[in-house]
């Protein structure tokens, strides 16, 4: 192997772009069932936003651990 | 219960003044170790031209001489500087740039508290006492009583002490020429620390030290279960706080090496041709402003988050299910 560093560039690409695809698709799934809830019963819609950050805050707390492990390949 | 809020804001400010000292004592190590990597990849796009292996090594470090500094000037603009100068004047602070802006902001705090406090008249706020009061009140109702319960209201000091800390420093850290101190993994570590303290101190003071570790796992489970539990739960003990401190951590490092990221387009590409580096300017500052108007949302998002979930996991402690 001529570069082996090389590797762990490409492995951060590659992986910080999978823990955004799972994140986006997550926070995306989250956000319309948020917004048919909300559409369905709008005088809930605080209580819906409310459980809505909360959950959207739990998945992006995943994805960045992803993220960190990413940064840390890339600056090692 | 304002002033409580913010002499706690004061003795916050203080635990973690120990964490950047010996942080800053370690980030020459880290921005030395950091600053090649970061190097590397501008290296690497020339280096890849050049298809020997022999080649790769001169051509690389005379390419490194002047792109280089791209990836230095982002690795520099987001992680902590000990020789900083405040606002460029003739000394070094000693504790490096984020130790200079906690210190900072943390005064801020006090200061807006104090104005807050000291525009009520009639019993009525004015000015920046009423936004202090409307994020107060919202903190104290929609954040630690529902989340906390009844016995919330002793938490929303601390809570507030949080929220504002966090906010403060996230949007001063927006303008130019400063630094976001929460960009820092150990001012984080420190807050991440005080949430945890706080969320043991609930359950304990109610429950004991013995029925605050009998709580954790619910009540009635077979045997068996147990084994498989009770190390789930002491280890979730541990991550939660873990994953506050990541979160905002990435959170607000994220957003700082966006805007910088942008920014270095028009020099990047003014490399490459002095026109397209003229017409890239435009482009990069729209691009930039609009992640920086995204970054006063994060701001308060993240001040927002940070604090509900500690007051989640107070709630948690206080209340177990049973």
């Amino acid at each position: 192997m001529d570069n082996p560093t090389g590797l762990a560039y490409l492995a951060a690409g590659i992986g910080s772009g999978l823990a955004i695809i799972g994140g986006g698709l997550g926070i995306g799934k989250l956000a319309a069932s948020a917004m048919e809830g909300i559409a369905r019963q709008p005088n809930a819609s605080g209580e819906i936003r409310g459980a809505m950050i909360v959950a959207a805050g739990l998945i992006e707390g995943a994805t960045l651990f992803a993220l960190v492990i990413m940064i840390l390949l890339v600056i090692k | 219960m304002m002033l409580g809020a913010f002499l706690l804001t004061v003795a916050l400010a203080a635990a973690p003044q120990a964490e950047p000292a010996s942080a800053a004592q370690a980030s020459p190590v880290a921005t030395e170790s950091a600053t090649p990597a970061a190097e590397a990849p501008a290296e690497h796009a020339p280096a890849a031209a050049a298809t020997t292996g022999a080649a790769e090594q001169p051509h690389a470090a005379a390419e490194g001489e002047s792109h280089g500094t791209a990836a230095e000037t982002l690795m520099h603009h987001v992680t902590d500087d000990p020789q900083y100068r405040p606002f460029g004047m003739p000394f070094i602070f000693p504790g490096g740039k984020h130790l200079f802006f906690l210190i900072f902001v943390m005064g801020l705090v006090i200061l807006v508290a104090r104005l807050a406090i000291g525009s009520y008249k009639n019993g009525a706020p004015q000015g920046i006492g009423s936004v202090v009061e409307t994020l107060v009140v919202y903190v104290r109702d929609e954040i630690a009583l529902k989340n906390i319960g009844h016995d919330g209201a002793k938490y929303t000091p601390l809570l507030l002490s949080f929220f504002f800390f966090i906010l403060f420093a996230a949007l001063f850290g927006l303008v130019p020429f400063t630094g976001t101190s929460t960009g820092n993994l150990s001012v984080t570590l420190a807050l991440a620390a005080i949430s945890f303290v706080a969320q043991q101190y609930a359950g304990i003071s109610k429950y004991g030290v013995a029925g605050h570790f009998k709580n954790l796992v619910p009540h009635g489970l077979p045997a068996p279960l147990l084994l498989v539990m009770i190390p789930i739960e002491v280890l979730g003990m541990f991550t939660k706080p873990f994953a506050l401190m990541i979160r905002l951590f990435a959170n607000m490092l994220a957003g700082h090496m966006m805007i910088t990221a942008l920014l270095m387009l028009v020099p990047l590409t003014a490399q490459i041709s002095q026109s397209l580096g003229l017409f890239m300017i435009p482009i990069s500052l729209g691009m930039a402003l609009f992640i920086m108007c995204l970054e006063v949302l994060v701001a308060f998002i993240q001040a927002y988050v940070f604090t509900l979930f500690s007051a989640i996991f107070i709630g948690m402690y206080a209340h177990p299910s049973h």
